[in-house]
């Protein structure tokens, strides 16, 4: 059985070991090489276990400087993610069929604010597996109720028939017994929400 | 509206001091007879398009009688939303539940003494049959599903309803004149008395709630505040439902109010997502 002499002791590795080698037989370019390891290069087996060596402290000593804002940290900004919503760019039409709130909307008795995406707050909840459907206005503010009035008179001329509504007024938000998100998206679009 | 508010100055005492103006907020100065007071308009990331900014008064603690020193402008998403009552009810049991134990304590039929051996023979005797003495049908048994010790009623209120928790609060004591924005906390005194005095004279709730935005205050109202119990000084990151409703007034400087607008404001119109799921206690 082949001896192997496998210690710690700095000693021994005076006397036995090697320098700047790591594991899979490559040279650590970042560690100071002495002349007598490049002569020895190939002839190392890691594969038994007998003959690798042990992994020593690699020091790293890579010249480096530190910069405060490089011109790169433009590069690394847009690589990151959004903390807040980001401003959107004005066009005159978007591929997307989005159509940004109008200043006109200011003018109206009440508001309808658009969500942190700038969408349109109208929602539908479907419940009842689907035999109950109803859509909610939220982030409504200034007369609550003229606005529902204004709803069900424009709802009940286009879809010919009453149209229930409930005005919760503490949560700010108008709920209508039906699937009327579409005809109330127009609704709110017109009106320049 | 400028005029008008100009209109309301004019007709007030405002003390001549000049104020200093921050750095992302243009002042509109107007000179009455004199004196120079700054109304600061402030410039918001996400500004109020309909609801009106509310305006409030700087007021000052150098002197027993109050003196305006100022106007500031409050965005209306934090300090005036609509009033969610149960919003802050939720909050205020999920901040009294979420540290309590319970440290009720009942033994179960295992944990009486006694009770291990069958009291009498299965069939015979004509009487109902059992295992033990103390079992939960037993007088002196066990208690079946009592309250086992150390039960704790930790729970995480969704982070939604947190946030709009302190907002609502903040415009319910806004609402009701209960919130004073103070330019600063600087006392003449250290005598608790003087505080005293000053929340005497300005009708100022018996129990006031000062929000510093620095966790270290001036001396002189540490010292004057410290014999005081219902007078209490909190850091911006101590604001909670709880205290504000305890306490009958809420102090700000406008420091403090400025701090809890931006970050409030950023958390309404972030990306929420990742602390609205579900809380989990091995999280780093």
């Amino acid at each position: 059985m082949a001896t192997v002499l496998r210690t710690h002791s700095a000693f021994a590795r005076l006397l036995f070991g090697k320098n700047g080698r790591i594991l899979n037989n490559s040279l650590d370019l970042g560690a100071k090489l002495l002349p007598e390891s490049q002569l020895a290069l190939s002839s190392k087996h890691y594969s038994s276990y007998g003959k690798s060596p042990f992994v020593r402290k690699i020091k790293e000593q890579y010249n480096y400087e530190i910069e405060k804002n490089p011109p790169e940290w433009e590069y690394v900004k847009r690589l990151l993610p959004f903390t807040t919503i980001p401003k959107i760019i004005p066009k005159d039409s978007y591929p997307s069929g989005w159509v940004p709130p109008k200043e006109e909307a200011l003018n109206h008795p009440y508001f309808l604010s658009r969500t942190k995406n700038a969408e349109l707050p109208i929602y539908l909840k479907i419940t009842y597996r689907g035999m109950r459907k109803i859509s909610i206005i939220r982030k409504i503010e200034g007369d609550i109720w003229l606005l529902n009035d204004e709803i069900k008179q424009y709802l009940k001329q286009k879809n010919k028939r009453y149209v229930e509504t409930r005005v919760h007024e503490v949560a700010r938000l108008i709920e209508t017994k039906g699937d009327y998100v579409n005809d109330l998206r127009e609704w709110a679009l017109s009106k320049g929400f | 509206m400028a005029s008008i508010l100009i209109n309301a100055i004019k007709r007030l005492h405002v003390s001549p001091q000049i104020r200093l103006c921050s750095l992302n907020s243009a002042a509109v100065t107007t000179t009455t007879a004199n004196k120079t007071i700054n109304i600061l308009k402030k410039e918001w990331e996400f500004p109020p398009l309909y609801t009106k900014p509310r305006e409030v008064w700087i007021e000052n603690l150098d002197s027993v009688e109050e003196k305006k020193l100022g106007l500031i402008e409050l965005h209306p998403m934090v300090y005036a939303a609509p009033p969610r009552i149960d919003i802050i009810h939720s909050n205020v049991i999920w901040q009294r539940k979420y540290r309590w134990v319970s440290w009720a304590h009942t033994k179960t039929r295992a944990e009486v003494r006694g009770g291990g051996k069958k009291p009498w023979p299965q069939k015979g005797l004509g009487r109902a049959r059992h295992g033990s003495i103390r079992s939960p049908l037993f007088r002196g048994g066990g208690v079946a599903h009592g309250p086992r010790s150390g039960k704790s009623h930790f729970f995480m209120l969704p982070f939604h309803l947190r946030l709009h928790g302190l907002t609502t609060t903040l415009s319910a004591k806004l609402a009701q004149d209960d919130l004073h924005i103070v330019k600063d906390l600087e006392l003449p005194t250290d005598e608790s008395q003087y505080l005293v005095d000053l929340i005497e004279n300005r009708n100022w709730g018996p129990s006031v709630l000062i929000i510093d935005d620095t966790d270290y205050a001036p001396r002189n109202i540490t010292a004057a505040t410290d014999n005081l119990l219902h007078v209490n000084i909190m850091p911006v990151y101590g604001l909670n439902v709880y205290s504000m409703l305890k306490h009958d007034t809420l102090v700000l400087t406008q420091a403090a109010a400025e701090k809890i607008e931006e970050k409030l404001l950023y958390h309404l119109h972030s990306d929420n997502r990742e602390r609205m799921k579900k809380f989990k206690i091995d999280q780093v």
